[in-house]
């Protein structure tokens, strides 16, 4: 599903330049779940961001399915983004303004669901995190472990083919941490690709494989559980979207 | 530590130098705005203030209905000042003016005339009762015999040099000889007698001694005695009519009771009107010179105080939305133990300083703009920089806007828990977001009820200058004062008749332009109850005074150049019908007749019926006139074939110049007269238009502030909606319609209230507009299309920022 190939990222303030990614290479297949490793500052983030077609790199192949998106501009990406990737963030990133049920809500109404199959599949999804009976609520409301399972709610919607999670435990106590993993693997194993970020070597073994990195570049690879890739492709709000039409 | 504060305000106002800006500048527009609308004001309410014992100097006035027409008049009978001192103990004095209008004056030395404006008859006891001290004569005597006057220094300089005028003559209208026995000061300019400058004794004016109760044409003033109680001196005022014009009424309509005459619904009404309460409040159908209005007072006091205030919103809500980047520096010095209490010393501090330099600008565009206000208004208003006053009030303005528009900034920031805003968390729960946005609903409230109120009056100033007078305004020259032509007139009128570019001219002292004007009673011929009397005004005209002007005739003739019996006949307008119930064929050959006293009544045949036209301006309803052939010269009409000018004046001028050497020109069109008729409402027009501008102008920096306050308080927010899916535009809207449903609130108060405001001013109109439907539509997209200019701005800028930025907060 993902190939990367030496892929770099740099930042330049005033006085220094970063290099936040240095040549680094690595794939995914669709349906694996991966956990990325490291210390901080070594560009785990910026890695998840670029995966995420959130940032462009500035250098090195993105291949997205077989689709080489490096160079997409912002509204394909945005288009790619909403309808095949999910979000969790270490932070939850939720609406404060808005209520749990608007919150998940939110990527449907971006990619034009209709009013009552929006409720329908929020409704689905709620009950499956089993927050249904905090729908009304705002997240301020709502302990850290309840609002994570939100922003997995949110992120699971839309049924993407990848979720993306930065350090998804990181501001959870280890019951509600177990709890969100429990969750990821449950959507691992219903097929949904998982790439994570984490600090903790408990929960990167949920995945089937560990990459570790060090100052922008992989620096070993631990596989964990044997995994059968079976591919699917990627869709669109045309349905399936074949290589050639995204460009 | 007050040293200490400046310095670091000093610096962080440096660090952000737009904001800065903004709100300096906005603060400076408000200021400005309301320091002028001050000034004005101020002027406004110092009217006649200056007299000595102005507190206690009252106007007579008059309410007259009589034969059907009203009167509101500000004027007395010539003998009510000697009944009142005679009369009633409390009364310390009175003095009466006659007033003349303009006149010809010239050194009898020479015999080059210039006219002079406003010249009155007046009292001798004018200087004791006003306070005023001669320049050079005695003011005892200085105004007791006739044909004698005074002269103001202007006047005075003008006719005599710098020489001592004090024993010279001046001729008048080449008729009169007059001594000057004294000069005064110019008036002021904010008084009622702003206009005056010939002072002739009142000795020489026969009217003045005649015992004629029923006619109101002497400015009247009294001084009361210090105690005096005014309700007691009403109720003395209200025996006058018994006393004095019942006695005096039945001279002329033998039998006349008070009883009767009041029960045919008539009635005459004194009342005092406070001297320094004429500028604003009199508002009757002749004044000595021309008033303002209370309602124009509050209604600026209104606009200045708003600008104000939005000017302070728009500080507090650019301020707070500014806190959110300094949240971590407070967060800061709270850790390391600063208090609340420097915390909001240090912010107001630095309020105060942009307070202090905006109110430097301010000045300095007050400054600036103050020749073009003064245009504007028609004031002569200065900074009254030497008045320590002035510096005191705007000292303390400085100090309490600096302090009323830093306080909530300050409170709100110095609230902030440390602990919030290190970790950047205090951005999603900043309070007071209600307030902001009623503050902003407000002012697009007010901007869009300035925005109708703007147009309806250029509307209305529309439909008055494009409405069917009833005669035809266009290509007419008016040639004042022709009397002064003398013997010759005829002469020129000839000549002037002769020229190709003319095609036709007449002689009359009435022509349908706004002037003080009165009433005569007429009754149909055998009939002489008064209250069937046809007030009616009398205008004496010459044979080509229909044609010249353009009037319509509707039934019967004009006036017969040949015809001697012609001398007895009366062209009435259309208003005249109403008083005879006869239409206007009807009416032809009815006979009216003038009682000009018990014994002389003169009879006149209606022969013609015109259209009404409009002579005063569109506030009054259209009154009864008769038109007569009589030998009136007071001024010419000149229809022109086109309107091509050109030469057409000079030679007028130059025939005038040979038939009445040595007597003034004046001229002007009549369309051009017709339309200073509404200089006060051109004025408010323009005055509305500045201030409307500067309210919207301040609005939208108000909004603008808001905007960007919102964008910051949402950014994380719009990182994660783009996270999710959402698009620049779906952002860009969203951000957008928020404030655009503020503007919505306020188009849905502001439509009605303007549009009820503005009803309210068109009532004075007697022919005025409906207001339509497209002014409130077009206030209202006017004011949406600037407000969304006006946020897109920011929205767009948060819109189209990179989420992974907002979001790298962990
Ligand atoms: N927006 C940015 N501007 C400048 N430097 C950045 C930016 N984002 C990340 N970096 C730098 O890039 C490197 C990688 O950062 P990041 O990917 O956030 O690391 P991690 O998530 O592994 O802690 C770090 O040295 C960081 O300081
Ligand atoms: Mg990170």
């Amino acid at each position: 599903m993902i190939k990367i190939t030496d892929l770099e990222k740099y930042y330049a303030t005033e006085e220094v330049r970063t290099i936040a990614l240095n040549k680094l290479s690595f794939s995914v297949k669709t349906g694996e779940f991966v956990a990325v490793m490291g210390p901080s500052g070594c560009g785990k983030s910026t890695l998840l961001n670029i995966l995420g077609l959130l940032d462009d790199p500035d250098g090195g192949s993105f291949m997205f399915n077989d689709i080489e998106v490096s160079g997409f501009n912002e509204r394909k990406r945005a288009e790619l983004r909403k309808h095949n990737i999910g979000f969790v963030f270490q932070s939850f990133n939720l609406i404060d303004e808005l209520t749990v049920f608007e919150n998940v809500e939110l990527p449907l109404i971006y990619t034009g669901v209709k009013s009552a199959e929006r409720k329908e599949r929020v409704d689905a999804v709620l009950e499956k995190m089993q927050i249904m009976h905090r729908r009304k609520h705002f997240p301020q409301q709502l302990s850290g472990g309840q609002q994570q399972r939100v922003a997995v709610a949110r992120a699971v919607v839309n049924n993407p083919k990848l979720i993306l999670a930065d350090e998804p435990t990181g501001n959870l106590d280890s019951s509600n941490g177990n709890e969100v993993m429990g969750l990821l693997t449950e959507l691992n194993e219903a097929g949904t690709t998982i790439i994570m970020v984490t600090h903790s070597e408990h929960d990167a073994k949920y995945s089937h494989r560990i990459i570790r990195m060090l100052d922008g570049q992989k620096v070993t690879e631990n596989i964990l559980a044997d995994f059968k890739s079976s591919e699917r492709p990627l869709t669109t709000e045309g349905g399936t979207l074949t290589p050639a039409e995204v460009k | 530590m007050i040293r200490n504060y400046i310095k670091i305000a000093f610096r962080s106002l440096k660090k952000q130098p737009f904001f800065t800006m903004i709100n300096m500048f906005g603060l400076a527009i408000g200021m400005a705005g309301s320091l002028l609308i001050a000034l004005y004001i101020y002027d406004e309410l110092s009217y006649d203030k200056m007299f000595a014992d102005a507190d206690r100097i009252y106007r007579i006035d008059t309410d007259i209905k009589f034969g059907g027409s009203e009167r509101r008049s500000s004027e007395a009978a010539p003998p009510m000042a000697a009944a009142l001192e005679q009369d009633f103990a409390k009364v310390e004095s009175t003095v009466r003016f006659r007033d003349q209008g303009s006149i010809l004056m010239r050194n009898s030395e020479e015999s080059t005339n210039s006219k002079e404006r406003g010249a009155t008859f007046v009292d001798s006891t004018f200087f004791k009762v006003f306070g005023i001290e001669l320049l050079s004569g005695d003011k005892e005597t200085a105004l007791k015999e006739a044909n004698t006057l005074v002269l103001t220094k202007m006047v005075a300089e003008k006719h005599f040099g710098k020489d001592n005028a004090i024993g010279k003559s001046v001729v008048l209208n080449n008729e009169d000889t007059y001594i000057v026995t004294g000069v005064i000061d110019d008036l002021p300019k904010n008084s009622f007698l702003r206009d005056h400058s010939v002072f002739m004794a009142m000795a020489g004016n026969v009217a003045s001694r005649e015992d004629i109760w029923g006619s109101l044409n002497f400015f009247t003033f009294v001084k009361l005695r210090p105690d005096t109680d005014l309700d007691n001196f009403q109720v003395q005022l209200d025996g006058m009519f018994e006393k004095y014009m019942v006695p005096w009424a039945q001279k002329v309509f033998p039998g006349i009771t008070k009883a009767s005459f009041e029960a045919s619904g008539n009635y005459v009404r004194y009342y005092t009107m406070p001297l320094t309460d004429i500028h604003l409040y009199s508002d009757r159908n002749t004044e000595m010179s021309s008033n303002s209005s209370i309602q124009n007072v509050y209604i600026l006091s209104f606009i200045g105080l708003f600008l104000i205030f939005l000017a302070c919103v728009n500080f507090m809500n650019l301020s707070t939305a500014h806190s959110l980047k300094r949240a971590k520096e407070v967060g800061i010095r709270k850790t390391l133990g600063s208090n609340k209490k420097e915390l909001i010393a240090q912010f107001l501090t630095e309020s105060g300083l942009i307070s202090f330099f905006s109110m430097l600008i301010a000045l300095i565009i007050t400054l600036i703009a103050l020749p073009f206000f003064n245009d504007l208004s028609g004031k002569s208003i200065a900074l009254p920089v030497a008045n320590p006053i002035f510096w005191l009030v705007i000292i303390s303005v400085t100090a309490l806007l600096g302090l009323l528009s830093g306080s909530y900034p300050a409170f709100f920031m110095s609230r902030f828990k440390p602990v919030d805003t290190l970790k950047g968390g205090s951005q999603n729960n900043v309070g007071g977001g209600a307030v902001r946005s009623t503050l902003v609903v407000f002012q697009f409230a007010v901007s869009m009820i300035l925005i109708v109120g703007t147009l309806v009056v250029f509307e209305q100033l529309k439909f008055i200058q494009n409405k069917d007078l009833g005669f035809e305004k266009e290509q007419v020259l008016l040639i004042n004062d022709t009397y002064a032509a003398g013997d010759q007139l005829r002469a020129f009128k000839d000549e002037v008749l002769k020229l190709s570019a003319v095609q036709n001219a007449t002689l009359s002292n009435f022509l349908p332009t706004p002037s003080g004007r009165s009433d005569s009673s007429f009754f149909q011929e055998g009939d002489s109850e008064q209250q069937n009397a046809i007030q009616m005004q009398e205008w004496g005209v010459d044979t080509d005074y229909l044609r010249t002007l353009g009037i319509t005739l509707i039934a019967g003739r004009d006036f017969n150049k040949q015809s001697v019996a012609d001398s007895s006949a009366v062209i009435i307008n259309e208003s005249v019908l109403a008083y005879l119930n006869l239409d206007a064929q009807e009416v032809l050959g009815t006979r009216i007749t003038e009682a000009n006293g018990p014994n002389d009544i003169v009879p006149y045949t209606i022969i013609g019926v015109v259209k009404n036209f409009h002579y005063e301006s569109m506030h009054q309803n259209i009154g009864a006139v008769g038109l007569f052939l009589n030998k009136s010269s007071g001024s010419m009409a000149i229809k022109l074939k086109s309107d091509d000018y050109s030469g057409v004046v000079s030679s007028i001028e130059s025939l005038w110049k040979g038939q009445a050497p040595g007597q003034p020109f004046n001229y002007r069109f009549m369309d051009d007269a017709f339309n200073s008729t509404y200089d006060a409402e051109q004025r408010l027009g323009r005055i509305f238009i500045i201030f409307t501008i500067l309210s919207i102008f301040i609005a939208c920096l108000g909004l603008f502030g808001l905007a960007s306050f919102n964008a910051q308080k949402r950014t994380k927010e719009i990182g994660v909606r783009k996270v999710l899916g959402a698009s620049v535009s779906q952002i860009t809207f969203g951000l957008t319609t928020d404030f655009l449903k503020l503007v919505g609130i306020a188009t849905a108060i502001a439509l009605p209230l303007g549009w009820y405001v503005m009803n309210k001013w068109l009532q004075d109109f007697s022919y005025r507009i409906e207001i339509s439907w497209q002014i409130l539509i077009f206030s209202a997209v006017l004011v949406i299309i600037i407000a969304i200019l006006t946020v897109s701005y920011q929205s767009i800028k948060a819109a189209i920022a990179n989420p992974v930025k907002s979001l790298r907060t962990e």
